[in-house]
């Protein structure tokens, strides 16, 4: 029998030339343990579907040169920071010094909260259902530290620009680490874009960690390249009574993975989840969500929505774990889907364990089309086939696009998801 | 204006109009009436362009176009104009942003440029206050939530937007108030000009009375069969359908 293939050794060589010592050593350690890890195939369950999109040839180990032009972002307004290849731009970063909110490179700490940051890095993530974030933590070549201090409010989301310049063959692995006091706020948009059109890899890790009634919006736009696998995983560790929203927007490509976590661990923390994706031609995306109710009295609420047209995928398994403890629990998940050729795909699963019994555990998902009296009632009006489908597409998900809490996104979201659909339903 | 000779149109292999005859021409009003199930609604959307039904037989002519052979919206931008008997609900797409791309659509079709959204915004609260809609409405999903008579009213009001040629009223009149009645005849007569045509469906001559027709029509399983004079309206109120010895396939409506 064949056996599967393991990563290559040359993704552990060592580098890293802007890491303090024991993030060196943290790293390296990392490295260690996935020394011939089996690479995920078709009969990995939480790959099944996206497994042979993922090519790791040796090339795409050399890590990128941080240096490069600049790609076009959103350029919103707000606090920025750029990370170009997984390295920092401090140039191309404005961000003021605010009491009780530090927002560091890891090289830039001093001793003491590096050995801190050492010890906790890595926790909020499941190294079982995430075994390509592990990468990350064994290559990551830099990383911003968010600390946000007691009752620290942040007054403008902070913008971390993700651009990966795709010249030239390679991978990048920006990591993100997010510390929230308690009762801290803030709102962070990660937006992932690319320049060039050389296959490159993007992977991602970001950590938020709310300790009691921390209040914390996470925004992530995947807007990168034909050229870019992008492999992302968020992990997120609550306390008692604290609240993450999250917001996705992904738009398809060659390997498009994002594994969102999120532990539930003190009494009434409360979570919601909202994703939206659009596919086309061969393009290709895999959300995997996983929400650990593990105190009682949690709420947790999830709306994710798929659009696939052309030939492309569209994956969603969302699982809910509800430990024996969480009683009182409400979780609440739901999938709606939208095929817009009948050459799409579009897989949908959720996956339940529920071992407390005094809980509230509600999930839908559907599978659907353009809906043909709606589109007559358009076009009845005069208005034009393209532009109707366009409307009615938007529609689908509008009321996801629409809960984005920041103004600038939401908008650049709307004109860019019209201009997609635009051009889908021209090719069509 | 419209002509209508021998229609025949079936949905799934079944045949709802059986050969209807009709002219209409400029400036004029035809009432339909007609028995539940009779074929008003599937010639009102056969007119505008539904996909649903498959014309078997027959030629439309319109202004000497054959209008079976346009699209649905290009019959739209034609002057074509269906207000529907069930308006349909979209979440999602806001009223004030399907109306604006409707109008610019025919605008774009006309040659003349678009309406930017401010412009277009004081326009349609113009519109919608004269047909008793509060503006408010407009920033709704199209028709989400609207009660029936808000529906009837929101066709109205794109009716007086796009001001088309050709005004298919198919039971706008159903399920209104009595002042809702007068809103939307009032707006319907506003409707009325020498180089337009209305064809209304209703059950009722309560609407006839606001809106007088010139003709009325009697269509019956899928054919019309019997025309005449705003007084067949009153006769068919007093009679019923029996006595034109068609087969009633429901009770009319009450
Ligand atoms: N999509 C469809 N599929 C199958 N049958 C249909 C469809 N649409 C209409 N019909 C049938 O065609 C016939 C005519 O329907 P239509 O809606 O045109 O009647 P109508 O005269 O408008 O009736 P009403 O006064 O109740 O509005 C009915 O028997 C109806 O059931
Ligand atoms: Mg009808």
């Amino acid at each position: 029998m064949k056996s599967a293939p393991t990563l290559s050794s040359v993704f552990l060589e060592p580098a890293g030339n802007y890491l303090p010592g024991p993030l060196l050593e943290l790293r390296k350690q990392k490295g260690m343990a996935l020394v011939d890890m089996p690479l995920p195939t078709r009969k990995t369950e939480n790959w099944k579907y996206s497994s042979r999109h993922l090519k790791l040839s040796d090339e795409l180990a050399v890590a990128l040169p941080s240096p490069g032009k600049e790609g076009t972002s959103l350029s919103m307004a707000g606090y920025r920071v750029v990370f170009r290849n997984g390295v920092m731009v401090p140039e191309a970063s404005d961000f003021p010094d605010l009491t009780g909110i530090r927002i560091q490179r890891f090289c830039d700490l001093d001793d003491q909260d590096v050995a801190v940051l050492a010890e906790r890095l890595d926790n909020t993530l499941d190294s079982q259902t995430v075994q390509m974030a592990r990468l990350n933590s064994a290559r990551f070549e830099d990383g911003l530290f968010i600390q946000l201090d007691k009752e620290a409010v942040l007054d403008q989301p902070l913008f971390i620009i993700h651009e990966v310049t795709a010249s030239s063959v390679g991978s990048a692995y920006p990591r993100i680490y997010v510390d929230a006091a308690r009762h801290s706020q803030m709102t962070l948009v990660e937006e992932y874009i690319s320049s060039g059109s050389e296959p490159v890899m993007v992977n991602t890790v970001t950590e938020f960690v709310l300790a009691e009634g921390a209040r914390i919006t996470g925004v992530r736009l995947t807007l990168e390249g034909e050229s870019v696998q992008h492999i992302g995983a968020t992990g997120v560790r609550q306390a008692t009574a604290s609240r993450f929203e999250s917001h996705c927007v992904g738009f398809g490509g060659p390997l498009r993975r994002h594994d969102l976590q999120v532990r539930l661990e003190g009494e009434g923390a409360e979570c919601k989840l909202n994703g939206v994706v659009v596919t086309q031609g061969k393009q290709h995306y895999d959300n995997h969500t996983s929400i650990e109710h593990i105190a009682a009295h949690c709420d947790s609420e999830e709306t994710y929505r798929n659009i696939a047209a052309g030939q492309s995928h569209a994956i969603f398994n969302g699982r809910i774990h509800i430990h024996q403890d969480a009683q009182k629990s409400n979780a609440n998940m739901n999938n709606k889907n939208l095929l817009l050729s009948t050459g799409a795909e579009i897989d949908t699963k959720p996956e339940l364990e529920i071992y407390a019994d005094d809980v509230k555990c509600a999930h839908g998902a559907t599978i659907g089309q353009l809906n043909k009296t709606s589109l007559f009632y358009l076009v009845s009006r005069g208005v034009g086939r393209r532009e109707a489908n366009t409307l009615l597409t938007i529609a689908f998900i509008n009321e996801l696009v629409e809960q984005i809490p920041v103004e600038a996104v939401r908008e650049a979201m709307q004109l860019r998801l019209n201009d997609f659909f635009n051009q889908t339903f021209q090719e069509a | 204006m419209l002509n209508i000779k021998n229609l025949h149109a079936s949905v799934g292999g079944e045949e709802i109009l059986k050969g209807i005859n009709l002219e209409i021409k400029a400036g004029e009003i035809h009432a339909i009436m007609g028995p539940n199930g009779s074929g008003k609604s599937t010639l009102s959307q056969v007119l505008a362009g539904s996909e649903t039904f498959e014309v078997t037989e027959g030629e439309v002519t319109f202004n000497g176009e054959n209008l079976l052979d346009l699209e649905t919206e290009e019959r739209a931008r034609e002057g074509v104009f269906l207000a529907f008997q069930y308006p349909v609900e979209i979440p999602g797409v806001s009223n004030l942003q399907f109306l604006r791309t409707a109008v610019n659509s025919m605008r774009g079709h006309r040659g003349e440029p678009e309406m930017n959204a401010a412009e277009f915004m004081k326009h349609a609260r113009e519109v919608s206050m004269q047909v008793d809609l509060d503006p408010a409405f407009l920033k709704r999903g199209v028709n989400e939530g609207f009660s029936g008579g808000e529906k009837k009213r929101n066709e109205i009001l794109q009716a007086l937007l796009l001001q088309p040629k050709l005004a298919i009223l198919d039971e706008t009149d159903s399920g209104l108030d009595i002042d809702a009645l007068h809103v939307v005849s009032d707006g319907v007569n506003a409707l009325r000009a020498k180089d337009r045509a209305i064809l209304m469906v209703t059950h009722y001559q309560r609407l006839l009375n606001h809106i007088v027709p010139d003709y009325v029509h009697v269509l019956a399983d899928g054919k019309i069969v019997k025309s005449g004079g705003r007084e067949l309206a009153y006769e068919l109120e007093e009679r019923g359908y029996g006595w034109l010895n068609v087969k009633d396939k429901e009770a009319t409506a009450s």
